[in-house]
C-alpha cells in the first residue's frame, strides 16, 4: 500500500513536470508563430540565414579541433630541438598577446552599471546621466590599458587590435556582439597598477560619485579571459 | 507468487523510468535547439535586414572555411616536413610573421583615409565661448569609430594603435599615445574600405563633424595608398598564463 502511494506520487510529479515543459514549448512556438509573416520571400531568407548560421557553427567547431591538432603537431615537431622550441614558444606567446588564445592571470574586474537608486521617470535632469554609455566603456578600457593591462575582455568579449566598442541605438556592441548591463570588464596585468584606476579624480570615481552609477574595481588573483571568437584577417592592409 | 508480483513491479518501474528519461532528453534537445538558433531575433527581422544578415553570415562562413583549410594544410605541412629542421623552422617563421602582422608589428600599406585635426584651443567662438582643448576622449572616439567601420590598421601621429594602446594624459599639457608625446595637428591614418571609413566619421553625428562643431579644424582625405608604421614598443605578456 505504502509502496503504491510512493510510486503514484513520483509518477504524478513527473507528469506535472512534463506537462509544464510541453506547455512552455507550445507557448514559445505559438509566440513565434504569431509574428511569422506570410511573406514567403522573407521566410525563405530566414531559412537561409538559419542554415548559414548552422553551417558557421559546424565549421567553427571543426576549426577549433583543427587548431588544437595544429598546436599538438607544432609541439611534437619542435620538442627535440631547442631553437625550434623557442620559435614554437614565441608563437604561443604571440597568440596570447593578439587575443587568439585563452589567458589566465592576476588582475582586476571592473563592474559598470546604470544608476540603481533613481528611476528615470522620477529624475529631473537628463535621463542619459543615469545610464552607462559606450563612451564610458571606451574610457574605462583606455584607463586599464594605460595601467598596463595585457589582456582585457568586456562581458567575455576579448579586446583585440581591431575591436571597437559600438553604439547601436540603445545597445552596446563589442566585436559585433550585443552586450547588456551589468558590464563586467576583466583585465590581466600587474594588480597593484591596475587597481589604481579607482583613484581620486579618475574616471571610475567620476562615474560613481558625480553620476551615482555603479563603477567598482575589485582585485582577483585568478582571472580567465577567453580568446577572440572571430577571425582577425587583413583584406586591405598589406605588409610591406 | 509473491516474487512474481515483485518482479513485475520492478520491470514496470524500469520501463517507466526509461520512458521518462527519453522524454526528458527530447525536451532538453528541443530547448537547446531553440536557444541556439535564437529564432525570435530572426523572426522579427524585415526583408532588407535579413538580406544583410544573410550576406554577413555567408561571408563569415567563407572566411572561417578559408581559415580552416589553412590550418589543415599547415598540419599537413608540419607532418610532411618533420624530418627537416630547416623546413620546420621556415613553417614556424611563417606562422610568426602572420601573427606579427595582426599584432601590428609590421609596416602596412593600403587604401584608407587620413584625418587631420588642428586643435583650436582658446579661439573665441562667440563672446563668452572659447574652444576647449582636444581631449583624450575626442581622439579615442575617432579611433573607435574607425575600427567600427572596419579599419585594419590605425595610427595617430605615426603611433600605431594596437590592442593595448592607450591615449592618455595625466596632469600634462599634451596627450600621450603608447606613452609617446603627441601634439596638434593630430594626423590619424586608417587603412580599410575607404568609403566606409570616410562615411563613418563624416556622416551626421560622425566624430569629425563633432570636432568641427566644437570649433576645431578637422579634415578627411581619402587615398588609394596609405602607409602605416609598425608598433615600435614591445608587447608585454609577463602576466599572461
Amino acid at each position: 500500500m505504502d509502496n503504491k502511494k510512493v510510486i503514484s506520487i513520483i509518477l504524478g510529479v513527473m507528469c506535472v513536470l512534463l506537462t509544464c515543459g510541453i506547455a512552455i514549448q507550445i507557448r514559445t512556438t505559438n509566440n513565434a508563430g504569431t509574428m511569422q509573416s506570410t511573406n514567403t520571400a522573407e521566410n525563405k531568407l530566414r531559412d537561409a540565414v538559419l542554415k548559414s548560421k548552422e553551417q558557421y557553427d559546424n565549421i567553427y567547431n571543426e576549426l577549433e579541433a583543427a587548431e588544437k591538432r595544429l598546436e599538438k603537431e607544432r609541439a611534437d615537431v619542435t620538442q627535440n630541438n631547442g631553437e625550434l622550441a623557442e620559435l614554437e614558444n614565441k608563437i604561443k606567446e604571440n597568440k596570447k598577446a593578439v587575443g587568439l588564445a585563452e589567458v589566465k592571470g592576476q588582475g582586476i574586474i571592473v563592474t559598470l552599471n546604470d544608476n540603481q537608486k533613481i528611476s528615470s521617470s522620477s529624475y529631473i535632469g537628463d535621463p542619459n546621466d543615469l545610464l552607462i554609455h559606450y563612451s564610458d566603456v571606451v574610457r574605462v578600457v583606455n584607463e586599464l590599458k594605460n595601467a598596463g593591462a595585457e589582456a582585457i575582455s568586456v562581458n567575455e568579449q576579448r579586446i583585440v587590435t581591431t575591436s571597437s566598442i559600438e553604439c547601436d541605438g540603445t545597445v552596446i556592441k563589442i566585436n559585433g556582439v550585443k552586450i547588456g548591463t551589468p558590464i563586467e570588464i576583466k583585465a590581466i596585468g600587474f594588480q597593484e597598477m591596475l587597481i589604481n584606476i579607482d583613484r581620486q579624480g579618475g574616471y571610475l570615481r567620476l562615474l560613481r560619485e558625480k553620476y551615482g552609477l555603479v563603477a567598482n574595481a575589485e582585485k582577483k588573483d585568478e582571472i580567465t579571459i577567453p580568446k577572440y571568437s572571430g577571425l582577425i584577417k587583413f583584406n586591405y592592409a598589406v605588409t610591406k | 507468487m509473491k516474487s512474481n508480483i515483485k518482479k513485475e513491479k520492478i520491470v514496470m518501474s524500469i520501463t517507466i523510468g526509461i520512458a521518462c528519461f527519453a522524454l526528458m532528453l527530447v525536451m532538453f534537445m528541443q530547448f537547446k535547439v531553440v536557444q541556439q538558433t535564437d529564432i525570435m531575433a530572426i523572426e522579427n527581422m524585415r526583408e532588407s535586414e535579413l538580406r544583410v544578415e544573410l550576406t554577413d553570415w555567408n561571408q563569415k562562413c567563407e572566411e572561417i572555411n578559408e581559415r580552416y583549410q589553412e590550418v589543415m594544410s599547415k598540419i599537413e605541412e608540419y607532418q610532411n616536413e618533420r624530418e627537416s629542421d630547416e623546413k620546420t623552422s621556415q613553417l614556424l617563421l611563417e606562422e610568426l610573421s602572420q601573427l606579427n602582422e595582426i599584432l601590428g608589428m609590421t609596416d602596412v600599406e593600403g587604401e584608407g583615409v587620413v584625418i587631420t585635426i588642428v586643435d583650436n584651443e582658446g579661439k573665441e567662438l562667440s563672446e563668452d565661448v572659447t574652444v576647449e582643448r582636444i581631449s583624450e576622449e575626442n581622439l579615442l572616439l575617432v579611433v573607435n569609430a574607425l575600427f567600427d567601420a572596419g579599419a585594419e590598421a590605425v595610427s595617430i601621429n605615426d603611433q600605431r594603435i594596437v590592442a593595448m594602446s592607450d591615449i592618455f594624459t595625466i596632469g600634462e599639457e599634451f596627450l600621450r599615445v603608447n606613452g609617446a608625446k603627441i601634439e596638434s595637428p593630430y594626423v590619424i591614418k586608417a587603412i580599410g574600405d575607404k568609403s566606409y571609413l570616410e562615411n563613418s566619421v563624416m556622416g551626421k553625428g560622425g566624430e569629425v563633424m563633432k570636432l568641427r562643431e566644437l570649433g576645431h579644424d578637422a579634415n578627411v582625405s581619402v587615398a588609394k595608398k596609405i602607409k602605416i608604421d609598425k608598433y615600435k614598443n614591445t608587447i608585454s605578456t609577463k602576466y599572461l598564463d
